[in-house]
């Protein structure tokens, strides 16, 4: 084998073409979806189906309602910030649950989106990332009263940004 | 380190850009409602629709069908999600591949002082960060231990990172969930979480600078 030929398998190699580039991403796309996505919609799915049932949505509804009402939310939609805390596809599924059930509107869900990630996960990114990195941990408090500042601050900017559109 | 620098630079060609640019287009749905060719930059034409199953005497529906709760209408719903998901990804892939994030890096480094207060060195690790929380808190932490950021800019750039974490990868993922549902176009909620991303990070740089003087008041008072 010449060099020039090693050079091109190599180059090859390392350098997949775009469909593959997009087989690869799709792939991935599959495994997170059925592994991740799939598995929190349920959960938060049941959640509010548990939680209709029970009749403590209504109740959140009613206890909830001058909070969210901040947002010109329904008390409701605190389930969905509730879950997010836990996990993002969790605060995903609850919004998506009740849009379904006709509890949030597409204004509502529209408000809620960047909030839903900005304080998203945070019980499990505590440990994979502040723990991961070695953050000093007198920090922790500080850094999660942000991520709430930032989701709350959020909600107003996209209430504003809504009207444009 | 530099070599390692120097080759992410040399990565970046023009058509880096291009896929950037394009990515951002085909994300935005400045295109969506368009009827001419040029909707074939985005997302939701591309991911298209399942067909309607009609019903007798009612208005024709998905196969996720109507009234439905629960477990079972949410594992109906997750798959009705299940193309969105695979083709946001695939996209998103495609854009790395070709250097689109190298790009974004190399545009985002000189910002990353005046903005954050953090050093230009951290771009690879805060573009990692937009795919993966692992991966970017464990860049952090390498940066801490050569010695190219202090504790206080690792806490800093955390903190950047903590606030909608993975940032790409979950709102591409999870988010399709609630793209249909959204009054703005895909790329505004994005925009707002980095600008928030932003904006978080700089209150803990105020709050660590508060405490850093109020340490150092109480030494000095000590003297």
């Amino acid at each position: 084998m010449t060099t020039t030929e090693a050079q091109n398998i190599k180059a090859h190699v390392s350098k997949p073409n775009v469909l593959d580039m997009f087989v690869a991403g799709a792939r991935r796309g599959f495994t997170i979806g059925t592994t991740n996505m799939m598995p929190n919609v349920i959960m938060a799915f049941v959640i509010i189906k548990a939680l209709d049932v029970t009749g403590l949505l209504k109740l959140f509804g009613i206890i909830f309602k001058p909070v969210m009402g901040l947002w010109g939310l329904p008390g409701e939609s605190v389930t969905v910030l509730v879950s997010a805390f836990l996990s993002m596809g969790g605060g995903v599924g609850a919004a998506a649950g009740l849009l379904t059930s006709n509890m949030l509107s597409r204004s509502d869900i529209t408000i809620l989106m960047p909030a839903i990630y900005l304080i998203g996960s945070l019980v499990q990114y505590l440990g994979r990332c502040l723990g991961t990195a070695e953050v000093n941990t007198r920090y922790y408090i500080p850094i999660i009263a942000i991520c709430i500042i930032n989701a709350l601050l959020a909600m107003w900017v996209m209430k504003a940004l809504v009207a444009f559109f | 380190m530099e070599e390692k620098e120097k080759s992410s630079e040399e990565s970046v060609k023009w058509y880096s850009y291009v896929a950037l640019i394009l990515a951002i287009v085909f994300f935005s749905g400045v295109f969506a409602t368009s009827k001419e060719w040029w909707s074939v930059f985005d997302f939701t034409v591309l991911n298209g629709a399942f067909g309607k199953l009609p019903v007798a005497g009612a208005k024709a529906m998905t196969f996720r069908g109507a009234g439905g709760s629960g477990g079972a209408d949410g594992f109906l719903f997750a798959l009705s999600l299940m193309p969105a998901v695979i083709l946001a990804l695939g996209v998103v892939s495609v854009v790395e591949g070709l250097g689109g994030l190298r790009a974004a890096q190399k545009l985002m480094t000189p910002l990353l002082k005046p903005l954050l207060g953090i050093p230009g060195i951290c771009g690879l690790g805060m573009i990692a960060s937009f795919q993966s929380t692992d991966a970017g808190a464990g860049m952090a932490k390498e940066l801490y231990q050569e010695n190219m950021i202090t504790d206080d800019e690792k806490t800093i750039f955390c903190m950047f990172q903590i606030s909608a974490d993975g940032t790409i990868t979950n709102y591409f993922s999870s988010g399709v969930a609630l793209f249909g549902a959204l009054l703005t176009p895909i790329i505004v909620p994005f925009a707002v979480m980095i600008i928030f991303k932003i904006v978080g990070a700089n209150l803990l740089r105020l709050y660590i600078k508060y405490v850093n003087k109020k340490e150092q008041n109480a030494i000095n008072a000590g003297e």
